[in-house]
C-alpha cells in the first residue's frame, strides 16, 4: 500500500488524477486506441485463422498492420500507465486490474512464441496449402487474450474494495433512487 | 426543455443485477472495436497504406463492420434504458449522438463512394481524416458521459 502511495504521490501524477479534463481525456485515449487498432488486431488473427482477408497472403496482411498496431500499443500503454500509476492505491487491491496485467503478461508469452513460428515465419506459412494449425491457435489465442484484456479492463471500474470510496461524489449519479449496483454502474468511469 | 421519461428504470431487470450492466459494457465495447476498428482500416488505407487498396479494404471488413454496427446498436440502447432520463440530460451523451449518427450517415455515403471509386489523394485524405475524427469524437462522447 506504502509502495501505491509513494507511486501515485508523485507530483505530476497528483496533477494528472486532479486534472478534471486531462484524466478523462487521457482514459478516452486509452480506449480510442482499443477501438481504432484492435481491428487491426482482430483482421491479423481472422486471416491467420483463414476467415478474413484471404485474398491476401499472410505475409501481406502481417506486414500491412504491423507498424500501426505497434504506434496503437505505444499510445495505449502510456495512456495506460499514466492511469493506474497516478490510482495506485486504487488500482493495487484490484483483482480485475492484476486478472487484466495476466492476460497482458500472456501476450508477452505468446509473441515470445508465437512471433519466431508465426509472425516473423510468414513466407513459409504462405508456402502451405492448408493454414498450419499453430498459426490457427496463434490467432485463435490472440482473440481470446485481447478479449480477456478488454473484459477485465472494463471490469476495473466495478471493484469496490477496502480503498475505494464508495458512490460519493461521483458527478454523474443519477437524480433518481436506483439500486446500489446500479449507481455503482453509472459512476463506472468515475474512479476518483 | 429536455425530454423526461415517465419511466421508473428501478423496475428494469438491467438495474436488479450485478452483472448485466458490466456485461453490456463489454460487448458494447467489443463491438465498436468490430465496428470502428474495420472502419480505420479502411481509413488507413484511404491515408495512402503502401498501394492504394481502400477498396479492397472496405470489401473485405464490411460485413464486419456491419455487425459491430448491430451488436452496438443493440447493447448501446440497452444500457440507455437503464437510467434514460440521466442520459438525455448528460450534454456528452447528446453530443455523442449527434456524432454517431453523422459519422454512420457519412461512412455509407461520402465515405463509401470516395472509398469505392476513389478521387485524387488530397480528397482520399481528407475524407479518411474526418472518418477517424468522426469515430474518435463517438469514443469520446461515450466517456464523457460519466465526467460532465
Amino acid at each position: 500500500m506504502s509502495i501505491a502511495h509513494a507511486i501515485q504521490s508523485i507530483g505530476f501524477l497528483t496533477d494528472f488524477r486532479e486534472s478534471a479534463l486531462v484524466y478523462p481525456v487521457v482514459m478516452s485515449t486509452h480506449l480510442t486506441c482499443i477501438a481504432v487498432f484492435g481491428g487491426m488486431i482482430l483482421m491479423t488473427d481472422l486471416r491467420l485463422l483463414g476467415v478474413a482477408m484471404t485474398d491476401r497472403s499472410i505475409s501481406e496482411v502481417v506486414s500491412k498492420f504491423r507498424l500501426w498496431k505497434r504506434v496503437g500499443f505505444c499510445i495505449m500503454v502510456t495512456a495506460g500507465l499514466l492511469l493506474a500509476s497516478s490510482e495506485a492505491e486504487k488500482y493495487s487491491p484490484n483483482p480485475f486490474f492484476w486478472a487484466k496485467l495476466t492476460f497482458l503478461a500472456l501476450i508477452g508469452i505468446h509473441a515470445l512464441i508465437f512471433r519466431p513460428l508465426v509472425y516473423n515465419n510468414t513466407a513459409e506459412l504462405d508456402k502451405s496449402p492448408a493454414i498450419p494449425s499453430r498459426a490457427k491457435l496463434a490467432g485463435a489465442l490472440s482473440l481470446f487474450l485481447w478479449f480477456g484484456v478488454l473484459t477485465f479492463g472494463r471490469l476495473i471500474g466495478y471493484y469496490e474494495g477496502p480503498g475505494s470510496p464508495g458512490n460519493q461524489g461521483a458527478k454523474s449519479a443519477a437524480a433518481i433512487a436506483l439500486p446500489a449496483s446500479h449507481r455503482a454502474s453509472v459512476e463506472r468511469y468515475a474512479v476518483r | 426543455m429536455f425530454l423526461e421519461l415517465v419511466y421508473d428504470p428501478t423496475t428494469n431487470p438491467l438495474n436488479n443485477n450485478e452483472w448485466s450492466f458490466p456485461l453490456l459494457e463489454i460487448i458494447h465495447i467489443a463491438a465498436f472495436t468490430l465496428s470502428i476498428g474495420t472502419i480505420a482500416i479502411v481509413d488507413f488505407g484511404l491515408l495512402g497504406w503502401g498501394k492504394r487498396d481502400a477498396a479492397k479494404l472496405l470489401k473485405e471488413t464490411s460485413t464486419l463492420t456491419l455487425l459491430g454496427l448491430v451488436i452496438m446498436l443493440i447493447s448501446g440502447p440497452l444500457i440507455f434504458s437503464s437510467d434514460p432520463n440521466m442520459y438525455l440530460r448528460n450534454s456528452s451523451f447528446r453530443f455523442k449522438m449527434v456524432a454517431l449518427l453523422v459519422a454512420i450517415i457519412y461512412n455509407y455515403t461520402i465515405h463509401r463512394k470516395v472509398v469505392l471509386s476513389g478521387a485524387t489523394p488530397g480528397v482520399n485524405k481528407a475524407v479518411g481524416i474526418f472518418s477517424l475524427a468522426l469515430w474518435v469524437s463517438v469514443v469520446f462522447g461515450g466517456l464523457f458521459i460519466a465526467f460532465v
